[in-house]
């Protein structure tokens, strides 16, 4: 028993239980318990995040997904009022160009219808003008040589002639 | 008084070896083992026969405890006050010690049910061990010593110079082990009790379905083995930081016997060449055992905290 190594000493015993026994105490109240509690909330804390950030990314996917959709829709849509406005003009032209046609057309048959009008008026006139002409001339050759009866018969002639001949 | 009259012969006897020189078992003696109980550093009434003076180990107790609350409470409360839980510089390695301990030491041996009730226990025995272990790997005393020599030139009687007697290490010391081992052995039991009632934890020392007659032949067996539990307990750590202490020591010893035999040349060579090489290989596997020890002694206290527990054979 001289050996210090192996000398029991009761004091020291009852020492180590008490400090060791204050120790877990102060420690479990001051240490332990806020930090196992600090760490069970940061591990539902990254958990929820986690969960969050998925949610997050399942939206975006969504949104992408919708938008792409909506792009294509409307390219669709801008293509077909394309191919319709270009229809749509070359009816446009088309009917522009029959009914300037038309019209000039018409204004062709107009200007014939007049031509024929100020035609055959003139040539009305310039029969009745040349028999005026003619009667007058005739009647200042004639004047003394023919009697009235004379000229009155020659006159009927002249028309009669000129009514039989074929009009132009 | 038989350890006053030992302590006495002790005392002469290191007197006379001091006159013939160097002796090594005095000096690792000195090194390793408390400081003696009649010198104490604070002198403290004997209540039923028990010396409650305070010597060097029980000093160092407080030492380690006060190192362990102070490092760990001002962690945890500068992290818990932050407003985001985000663990910087030493709160990094205290919360991995932490989830390494509460998840792979006592998760698995004692249930998510009883995880929580035993978690800071076992904690505090695994630092208190795991600290105690390691100060007695730093020379801070022999250091202070060497200050006293050439600096300081404390008188014996100082508080100061009552310090730097004994050894620094009270996981070394078996009554410390012992200690522990009585806390862990009171542990298992008060777990038992609460997972099955006062009655049905010593119900459960003997397996269930057994005839009669063989409980009664295993009752005597299971209580042997409930005691021998905190004995290997306490054997082991103590023995196993003694040992490399004393391993160091006796190696450095080496040095001061050559110095003596042979002159300071030869002293120093064998100092340099062997034995200072060898005292750091053995301190580097001390910082090894330093850790494995505090570790076994807790999971084996959670294993058998476990036992307890989950007694369904």
């Amino acid at each position: 028993m001289d050996n210090p190594l192996v000398q029991p000493d009761p004091g020291l015993f009852i020492w180590t239980i008490l400090t060791f026994l204050v120790l877990v105490g102060l420690l479990a109240k001051f240490a332990w318990r806020p930090l196992l509690q600090a760490l069970d909330a940061r591990q539902q804390t990254i958990a929820a995040s986690l969960e969050e950030a998925q949610r997050a990314r399942q939206e975006l996917e969504r949104i992408q997904r919708e938008s792409a959709q909506m792009m294509a829709q409307a390219r669709i849509e801008a293509e077909s009022v394309i191919a319709r406005s270009r229809s749509d003009a070359e009816a446009l032209r088309e009917e522009l160009k029959q009914k300037a046609r038309a019209e000039a057309a018409s204004i062709v048959k107009n200007a014939e219808k007049q031509i024929q009008t100020e035609t055959a008026r003139a040539v009305q006139q310039i029969r009745s003008e040349a028999v005026d002409l003619s009667v007058a001339i005739a009647s200042k050759i004639l004047r003394r040589q023919m009697s009235k009866e004379d000229n009155q018969a020659l006159i009927e002639e002249t028309l009669k002639q000129v009514e039989s001949q074929p009009r132009v | 008084m038989q350890i006053d009259a030992a302590v006495q012969e002790h005392g002469a006897e290191a007197a006379e070896t001091a006159a013939e020189g160097f002796n090594a078992g005095e000096v690792i003696i000195e090194h390793v083992a408390n400081s003696p109980i009649d010198h104490p550093l604070i002198h403290l009434p004997t209540i039923a026969g028990i010396d409650f003076s305070v010597t060097k180990h029980v000093f160092m107790l407080w030492v380690v405890s006060a190192i362990i609350f102070v490092i760990v409470t001002a962690a945890v409360r500068r992290y818990v006050r932050q407003e985001r839980l985000v663990p910087t510089g030493f709160m990094n390695a205290l919360e991995t010690l932490v989830e390494f301990i509460r998840d792979t030491v006592v998760r698995p041996s004692v249930g998510d049910k009883w995880v929580g009730t035993w978690t800071p226990l076992l904690l505090t025995l695994f630092l208190f061990i795991m600290v105690a272990n390691a100060i007695g790997m730093i020379p801070i005393f022999e250091v202070l010593g060497l200050l006293n020599h050439w600096v300081f030139h404390f008188g014996e009687e100082t508080f100061f110079a009552k310090l730097l007697h004994g050894g620094s290490t009270v996981t070394s010391n078996f009554n410390v082990t012992a200690a522990l081992a009585i806390v862990s052995f009171f542990t298992i039991i008060v777990a038992g009790s609460k997972a099955h009632g006062a009655i049905g934890h010593w119900k459960n020392l003997v397996p269930h379905g057994v005839s009669p007659a063989l409980a009664i032949a295993l009752i005597p067996i299971e209580i042997l083995g409930m005691l021998v539990r905190p004995f290997a307990l306490t054997m082991r750590l103590a023995a196993n930081m003694t040992g490399g202490h004393i391993a160091i020591l006796a190696i450095l010893s080496f040095v001061f016997i050559f110095t003596e035999m042979a002159g300071q040349a030869v002293g120093m060579g064998i100092g340099l060449a062997f034995s200072v090489p060898l005292a750091v290989g053995i301190s580097a596997l001390e910082i090894i055992v330093v850790l494995v020890q505090a570790y076994v002694f807790t999971l084996l206290t959670a294993v058998f905290i476990g036992m307890a527990i989950h007694a369904h054979h």
